[in-house]
């Protein structure tokens, strides 16, 4: 019975150890800062020869879930005119907002934007700009409208690392959004 | 805690003696022991099934069998608070080795049973993989050596993570008891597969239907046992080495346990055991599969002291896995998953390569558990089992961020620790009267949950205690059995809403409870009765996803006011056993209120990716109705034909409606032919198998991107011997082909259905290398 003491005693130390690592998990919790976000998309389109800015914009400042996104334009264009056009992307759920245009473009070599109207007719997109192995990037371009009408503007982001080969196919989307299109 | 289930190991301690001349002198005897206390169990019942007479072990738990001619038989051994148990003896077959002059005139048999202690209701159906069947599935992990259970199917995210299904029931409802401790980890999630190495294990059973009583919550659909066997104390050092290779993935296991008692310390055992896998790329008949590779390091550790009624056991296991996720199956939006969709095979090309890239995930389980008992004089048994672990899970996606400095952290997108202590204490009051024994438990559990990164559930601290009261009652072919319990469950949440802090606090308890009796009909004929209940709380992922699963091209939202759900189960089982038939046949009716599901919403979810089909965690009443038979026909001597069948329908009552997900009814044959042993060659058996699973038709309208896949129906060989080289040492050799046309098919129950298909052909070489006494 003495051994069956020893043994209890060595029960109740370990008992001791194993409780006083309780901890609370309310103390630990803390906002993300690492996990990139893309929040925000804005298309903007220069109207050429003149000064005329449009942006159009969508917004969901806290990402998916929580909040439902605060904007998503109407992408509103005039009919048969040539605009430059530019995208950037930022992550509004940091402080300070993010810039996520940056990042795609110091590794152009794998990502890849894609617009595409329907109808097709409504715009025709031609890349200006190329990243180092001459795939398009699709950060800044030409876009030329047609005639009045409305319709879809699909954008995409491909995010293809290590299979970029200026084809949609291979990777992911990281964006992938339906802006209303409106040549008026 | 769990001292598991019904097991009785036979020691044939005395080998055989016989004479030719048939006479009626033969006798059985032996003593009953209890496992894992080694103490002589009294008034155990021994019988020969098929005749009248039975006999009771004595005070020191010895039996004996007299006046029985040579021929087979069945010897049946039913003890109050175990299960009862079937050995069967030749007392036929002649065996010269150990003739014993005293002996020349008597057949005798001497049959040391050691029982585990029974835990699970007795009323309820129980398989157990153990001995051969279980070498056969070595290699493989938990889930998959399962599923040659009827009515145990498998949840798989390709073919490195799977999940047990039990009667359509997984995750958070099937609760795995590992060596006596509750396995907690994430097992909310439908990629998150139990982090146990069945190396540990030499028996893995699965009680079926809802067994909260014994188990606690979560035992909805049923309970896992892995059950290590019992430590060597006071005997010589032992051990095995296994080793496993598959051509499929070009995988190697390797396993040793090595395990002994102390020579000048009486009462002493301890065992060592560890297990290295590597795989690479999996194949599918047509196309490899990118980074599914695997590669996994576990140990543990086990020392334990006996002395009269008191024992004590130490044990620590840690788990240690990276497995790459198939990189084609990720997915930005709806688009993407539509285009592999049409493609019908994955985009991503590979070649073979052992390589583990993103996206992947590492996990450790680490487990600590300390069990003691003591045996009072009186009968009265104490045990007390305090264990932690700490389950580490991390997850990393396919993309590092774009961010430079962020990438180069290489930090895992997420990250969950979990830490759980649990405490059990489990008073076993004496017989009263011969014929009632029973239980009383108390049971806490103390967790808390860390999470970084991409969030996805909160943090949270959870208590649970829970008592409980069985009693088992025993009179001749009639077995009943009652037990009651309460649980109380607090929980607290904390996570990030809009970069504040949100806590939530939130309570559930209930009772569950359990009725069974047990019937024998006559010697051969036997029936089982069972009405379970059970409870389950809902899981953080339930009470707050928000956000798109990428897995599932999904946008799932939880529901923090949900319920508790609550399955009632009833379960009856018939069996038949004589010469060379045998035949089981169970049916089920699991009833679970507040069932807890994602139902389809009618308005998708906009995201910066496109828009999602919208899911909610919803309750209803749902009804899971099965059938299992299993049954084995010798029909010439040594060939063996046997057959299992699941059946099961459930239906969503208060909509209407199918649920998704729900394993499509299957059929296992399997045709074996033993030969007589050659030599040292003994057990050489070859068997021909086939699986048929049939297409899942009964599906809610609209809740997929893709129908279930067809039915399908695969074919395996196997064959395999045990070589006996001298006294102490002996190998074992397996080989078996699984999927042996390489026939291409998608399995309805495989998360990655959607972006290819099921393993190819895979070839298995399996030794394993037995030493000591």
């Amino acid at each position: 019975m003495k051994m069956n003491r020893k043994l209890s005693w060595a029960l109740l130390f370990g008992v001791a150890i194993t409780f006083s690592q309780c901890k609370d998990s309310g103390e630990e919790v803390k906002p993300d800062e690492e996990n990139e976000l893309i929040t925000s998309v804005v298309l903007t389109f220069i109207e050429q020869g003149t000064s005329n800015v449009t942006s159009f914009v969508y917004k969901d400042a806290d990402g998916d879930g929580g909040n439902a996104p605060s904007r998503f334009d109407t992408v509103a264009l005039k009919p048969n005119t040539t605009y430059t056009m530019t995208t950037e992307f930022l992550d509004e759920s940091k402080t300070p907002v993010s810039d996520i245009t940056e990042e795609i473009s110091e590794e152009s070599d794998e990502h890849l934007l894609i617009y595409t109207p329907s109808p097709a007719t409504l715009l025709t997109y031609t890349y200006g700009d190329a990243d180092v192995n001459k795939f398009p990037i699709g950060l800044t371009g030409k876009a030329v409208t047609g005639a009045k009408g409305i319709g879809k503007l699909k954008v995409q982001l491909r995010h293809q690392p290590g299979a970029k080969n200026g084809k949609p196919e291979p990777g992911s989307d990281d964006v992938n959004l339906d802006f209303n299109l409106k040549i008026q | 805690m769990a001292r598991i289930i019904f097991s009785l190991l036979l020691f044939l301690s005395f080998g055989f003696s016989f004479a030719q001349k048939p006479d009626c002198s033969c006798f059985v005897k032996g003593v009953v022991r209890d496992k894992h206390t080694s103490q002589p169990i009294a008034g155990a019942t021994l019988l020969i099934v098929g005749q009248n007479n039975g006999v009771f072990t004595d005070e020191n738990g010895r039996y004996e069998l007299q006046n029985l001619c040579p021929g087979s038989y069945t010897l049946e051994c039913r003890i109050i608070g175990y299960n009862s148990f079937q050995h069967k003896l030749d007392l036929t077959a002649g065996h010269e080795e150990n003739f014993n002059l005293q002996e020349q005139e008597v057949h005798l048999k001497d049959v040391e049973i050691t029982a585990h202690r029974t835990d699970a209701p007795s009323s309820q159906p129980l398989s157990t993989i153990s001995g051969s069947d279980l070498e056969k599935t070595r290699g493989q992990t938990l889930g998959e050596s399962l599923k040659g259970l009827s009515g145990v199917t498998v949840l798989q995210t390709g073919s490195s993570i799977s999940k047990p299904i039990i009667h359509g029931l997984h995750s958070n409802r099937v609760l795995i008891m590992n060596n006596g401790v509750r396995q907690e980890g994430q097992q909310w999630g439908s990629e998150h597969a139990p982090e146990i190495d069945p190396f540990i294990a030499t028996r893995l059973s699965v009680v079926k239907g809802a067994a909260g009583v014994r188990y606690g919550s979560d035992a909805i659909g049923g309970v896992i046992l892995v059950e290590p066997e019992e430590l060597p104390f006071d005997r010589s050092i032992t051990g095995e080495v296994n080793a496993v290779g598959f051509s499929n993935g070009r995988e190697g296991v390797l396993s040793g346990t090595v395990q002994s008692g102390v020579k000048k310390f009486k009462g002493f055992g301890w065992r060592a055991q560890g297990t290295i896998k590597r795989g690479g790329n999996i194949r599918t008949p047509n196309y490899f599969l990118d980074n599914t590779g695997i590669s996994e390091k576990n140990f543990s550790l086990a020392a334990g002291y006996r002395n009269k009624g008191f024992g004590i056991d130490l044990f620590y296991s840690r788990f240690d896995t990276r497995i790459g996720i198939f990189s084609g199956s990720h997915i930005g939006s709806v688009t993407d998953l539509l285009n592999v969709i049409k493609n019908g095979e994955p985009f991503v090309k590979a070649g073979f390569s052992y390589d583990i890239g993103r996206p992947n995930q590492n996990v450790t389980h680490d487990l600590i558990k300390l069990e003691s008992h003591y045996h009072f004089q009186n009968g009265n048994r104490l045990q007390w089992t305090i264990a932690r672990q700490l389950n580490d899970r991390n997850e990393f996606d396919l993309h590092r961020p774009r961010n430079d400095s962020l990438a180069a952290l290489n930090h895992p997108e997420l990250t969950f620790k979990l830490t759980t202590l649990t405490n059990d204490v489990v008073w076993d009051h004496k017989p009263i009267l011969g014929k009632i024994a029973g239980q009383l438990g108390v049971s806490t559990l103390y967790q808390y949950n860390l999470m970084n990164g991409r969030p996805l559930i909160p943090n949270f601290n959870q208590f649970n205690i829970g008592v409980f009261w069985m009693e088992r009652y025993v009179k001749d072919r009639w077995e009943l059995e009652a037990g009651i319990r309460y649980d109380y469950r607090t929980l607290k949440t904390h996570r990030i809403v809009n970069r504040e802090k949100v806590s939530q606090d939130f309570n559930f308890s209930n009772f569950s409870g359990t009725l069974g009796a047990t019937r024998n009909f006559s010697e051969r004929f036997s029936g089982k009765l069972n009405v379970g209940t059970a409870w389950r709380a809902p899981n953080v992922s339930e009470l707050f996803s928000d956000g798109v699963h990428h897995g599932a091209a999904a946008y799932e939202k939880g529901d923090a006011t949900l319920q508790p759900e609550k399955a009632i189960n009833t379960i009856a089982s018939l069996k038949y056993a004589y010469a060379r038939w045998s035949v089981e046949l169970g049916g089920y009716y699991n009833f679970i209120s507040d069932f807890i599901y994602l139902k389809p919403q009618p308005e998708p979810v906009l995201t910066i990716r496109g828009a999602f089909p919208y899911f909610k965690y919803t309750q209803t009443d749902a009804a899971f109705k099965g059938i299992d038979l299993s049954a084995s026909w010798e029909f010439t001597r040594h060939t063996t034909l046997s057959s299992k069948l699941s059946y099961l329908r459930v239906y969503d009552r208060k909509n209407d409606s199918y649920l998704v997900m729900i394993p499509p009814n299957r059929l296992d044959n399997q045709i074996k032919y033993e030969l007589p042993d050659l030599g040292n060659w003994h057990q050489v058996y070859v068997s021909v198998g086939n699986l048929f699973v049939a297409q899942q038709k009964r599906v809610p309208p609209k809740s997929d991107f893709l129908a279930p896949p067809k039915s399908y129906s695969i074919w395996n060989v196997q064959a395999g011997t045990t070589i006996k080289v001298s006294e102490k040492q002996q190998f074992e050799v397996g080989l078996s082909v699984q999927n042996l046309f390489n026939t291409v098919y998608r399995d309805y129950l495989n998360r990655f259905r959607y972006y290819a298909d099921e393993m190819g052909l895979n070839a298995s070489l399996r030794l394993k290398w037995k030493f000591g006494a």
